[in-house]
């Protein structure tokens, strides 16, 4: 609110006419523009792709408008979690944004359904100094609502509130968009799908296939409310460090294929789980269920004690990986971000946040050429994809791909015996008694060799999972 | 009365109250994380002017008073079909309760040369319900308060109301020009359409009046306004009685029994 307007001569509007002694009188607007054509492309969803692919085409001079189902951005989404920032960093004043605490610290713990923790942890010295390694938590709410004002304020429109129900075709080539408001359709020549993981305008318009239960996981996550020093001491932080820890094996989430995580926020904690809807459908538990016994886990339980709830919310993830994603291009439309599936979960990396903002990112350029060009079929957008394949977003996920579905098969060694087999080895090393070290080295190393199946076993597995650490 | 009614409607911005906490200490309402909204009993009063409008004819005016922001509360009232809007914005106004305030909105209705007045039943921030009374006392109009449902008679100039009364409801007309006081909940608020809402908050600029342009610069703000807070106390909520029963046939049980 401007006080200048108000304070200086000019401050009130002047009477108009000669005759009139009071206030300049409001004209009546009762006719309502018609929309159709006036922007140069429809943002579906105000997420982070979303944000990005307008923040991109608004830096063009290009008209654009995000139609966004929340009643404000970033209400939709389920994620506490670590934001990967290359490409946001570059797009924005990042310094600005809301932020709660960069990753000083990444810990990967093996749980066992006994009650067992096998723990790797590290803070690289280069993770706290600028700009500490690209890896921040976040609270989505705050962020995407952040990122999509940056969007606004370099010229983009944003209308929250407003589902788009479907698309509007035009001789085959997409040409706009359907709402759930009246008078709902508005015709523009480009469409970014960016409608995040539950993607069912692009699946409802025949664009992308309905998902395989077993390319979705569930995410099920709380947060929860401490003081400061409460989280900082128990986490071992100060300032503005963070520690993410991610948890395997069946005491993480049973026998499902998945995991856990306890992100330090400012003053909350993000803590979730998320694991395949194939292995939910078979489970007899609830999301909320898994939610609860991983947070009972003796190894969990103490740093998540206390606090207050603020926040409850399961979603859903794809990860179907390379094959399960839809064409990104189509005729006056292209498609970003969860709703292309690009989602990377290996257990090592856990991503979609860095490559929801690439995507959205490539998207605008391409889309902006386009439109300069004055074409917008798929061949004319095809610089999107291209630009994709080419970027590390394609380069990982397939690089990747093949790890969900070998975990699958390994579920029983890698989230059962392993970390049973680990503690077992563990108790056995330290133990003391009056048996030599040799000995205690010899017994733990029969327990990890056995629960390899052998020797050979583990050269398989080893082999098996290489490209992991690749 | 060929050409319609003025039709004005007051609408108040509001901190949403889902996101309002109350700091325990002190007892005042922590306003500042919450997002600031249409005052709801005013969707009411805006569908409520668009239905008399629909009838009759005229326009409808969306006025409200506040900080330069406020307009987006305006944007609400246009997006669903309000014909323009009047912001009533001035440090002047700074500090105003209920009084100088319904000073202000009846200067302005009496500009705007209106035949009907709406506003909400209250608002939910402050609850005092004064405001339109208020309107009505400053420029001597008649007052329909905690209406339910209208029908307008242009042909007499009149305004016929179902009013909620203990017990039940009355019906009462009232010569124009008339302010009403729409009761929360009584109608079905229009959804915006998609075009008028992008008009709105796009390319839709309301009229801006200063405490001089409508004449009250020295009888608005918190000087002139007799209201004073004494003090602020919070009540503990009182506990509950909680009982879990096993079935629905036990559950029903127990309400026979308590019956």
């Amino acid at each position: 609110m401007s006080t200048d307007a108000q304070s200086g001569e000019d401050a009130g509007p002047e009477p108009e006419t000669a005759e009139s002694e009071g206030p300049t009188m409001p004209t009546p607007q009762t006719e309502t523009p018609n929309y159709d054509g006036e922007f140069d492309a429809i943002i579906v969803g105000a997420g982070l792709a979303g944000s990005a692919a307008a923040l991109t085409l608004a830096r063009e001079d290009k008209d654009v408008i995000m139609l966004e189902r929340g009643n404000s951005p970033g209400t939709k989404n389920v994620f506490g979690g670590i934001m990967f920032t290359p490409r946001i960093r570059e797009l924005t004043d990042f310094d600005d944004a809301p932020k709660e605490r960069f990753v000083a610290e990444k810990t990967f713990s093996m749980l066992s359904e006994e009650g067992d923790a096998t723990e790797i942890s590290m803070q690289p010295g280069a993770w706290k100094e600028e700009p500490h390694n690209d890896s921040w938590m976040v609270l989505r709410g705050n962020f995407d609502e952040w990122f999509a004002e940056q969007a606004v304020e370099a010229g983009a429109t944003l209308i929250t509130e407003t589902t788009v129900t479907d698309l509007v075709r035009e001789d085959g080539a997409i040409a706009g968009v359907e709402t759930d408001r009246p008078d709902g359709q508005l015709h523009a020549p480009t469409v970014v799908l960016a409608e995040g993981a539950n993607s069912l305008v692009s699946e409802g318009a025949g664009l992308a296939d309905p998902q395989h239960r077993e390319d979705v996981a569930v995410s099920a996550k709380e947060v929860r409310k401490y003081d400061r020093e409460t989280i900082e001491d128990r986490f071992h932080l100060t300032d503005e460090e963070g520690a993410a820890i991610h948890y395997f094996g069946d005491g993480a989430v049973g026998d499902a294929v998945g995991g856990g995580f306890i992100y330090t926020n400012k003053r909350t904690l993000s803590i979730g789980v998320v694991y395949s809807i194939e292995d939910a459908v078979h489970d007899e538990r609830t999301p909320d269920e898994v939610l609860d016994e991983f947070k009972s886990h003796p190894a969990v339980a103490p740093l998540i004690k206390g606090g207050r709830m603020i926040e409850y919310s399961a979603h859903a993830i794809p990860e179907g990986g390379p094959e399960a994603m839809p064409d990104l291009v189509h005729d006056g439309a292209v498609i970003t971000g969860d709703a292309a599936g690009l989602v990377l979960n290996n257990g090592l990396h856990l991503e979609g946040t860095n490559m929801a903002v690439e995507s959205g990112f490539q998207a605008g350029k391409a889309v902006a050429d386009a439109l300069a060009a004055g074409r917008t079929d798929a061949r004319a957008l095809a610089d999107y994809e291209d630009a994709l394949a080419d970027s590390y977003v394609m380069d990982n996920l397939n690089h990747y791909g093949w790890f969900l579905d070998t975990a699958a098969e390994d579920r029983e060694f890698l989230f059962d015996d392993l970390p049973k087999a680990l503690a077992d080895a563990e108790t056995e090393y330290f133990r003391m008694d009056d048996d030599s070290k040799t000995r205690h080295t010899k017994s733990a190393r029969k327990r990890v060799v056995s629960a390899m199946g052998g020797y050979l076993g583990a050269a398989k597995k080893a082999w098996k999972y290489r490209k992991l650490f690749r | 009365m060929t050409d319609g009614w003025n039709i004005v409607v007051c609408v108040k911005q509001v901190p949403d109250a889902d996101e309002v906490s109350i700091d325990p200490e002190t007892g005042i309402l922590n306003r500042a994380d919450a997002e600031a909204v249409m005052n709801s009993p005013d969707y009411n009063a805006v569908e409520a002017a668009l239905e008399v409008r629909d009838v009759v004819g005229g326009t409808v005016t969306a006025v409200t008073m506040g900080p330069a922001s406020a307009d987006e509360v305006l944007q609400v009232a246009v997006g669903m079909g309000a014909d323009n809007a009047v912001l009533l914005t001035d440090r002047a106004f700074g500090g105003s309760d209920t009084w100088p305030t319904s000073l202000a909105l009846a200067r302005a209705a009496e500009e705007l040369d209106a035949d009907v007045v709406f506003g909400g039943e209250e608002t939910t921030d402050s609850s005092t319900g004064q405001v339109p009374p208020g309107i009505a006392a400053h420029n001597d109009w008649a007052q329909l308060t905690y209406v339910e449902g209208l029908e307008p008679r242009p042909e007499e100039d009149r305004l016929v109301a179902k009013r909620d009364v203990e017990g039940g409801y009355e019906r009462v007309a009232a010569d124009l020009p008339v302010v009403v006081a729409m009761e929360f909940g009584e109608n079905e608020p229009r959804t915006a359409g998609l075009h008028r809402k992008i008009y709105a908050e796009t390319d839709f600029e309301p009229v801006e009046w200063s405490a001089a342009d409508i004449g009250v610069e020295d009888e608005v703000g918190l000087a002139v306004s007799p209201t004073q807070v004494g003090g602020m106390a919070t009540a503990e909520p009182v506990p509950r009685e909680q009982e879990m029963v096993e079935g629905v046939e036990e559950l029903a049980d127990h309400i026979v029994e308590v019956l």
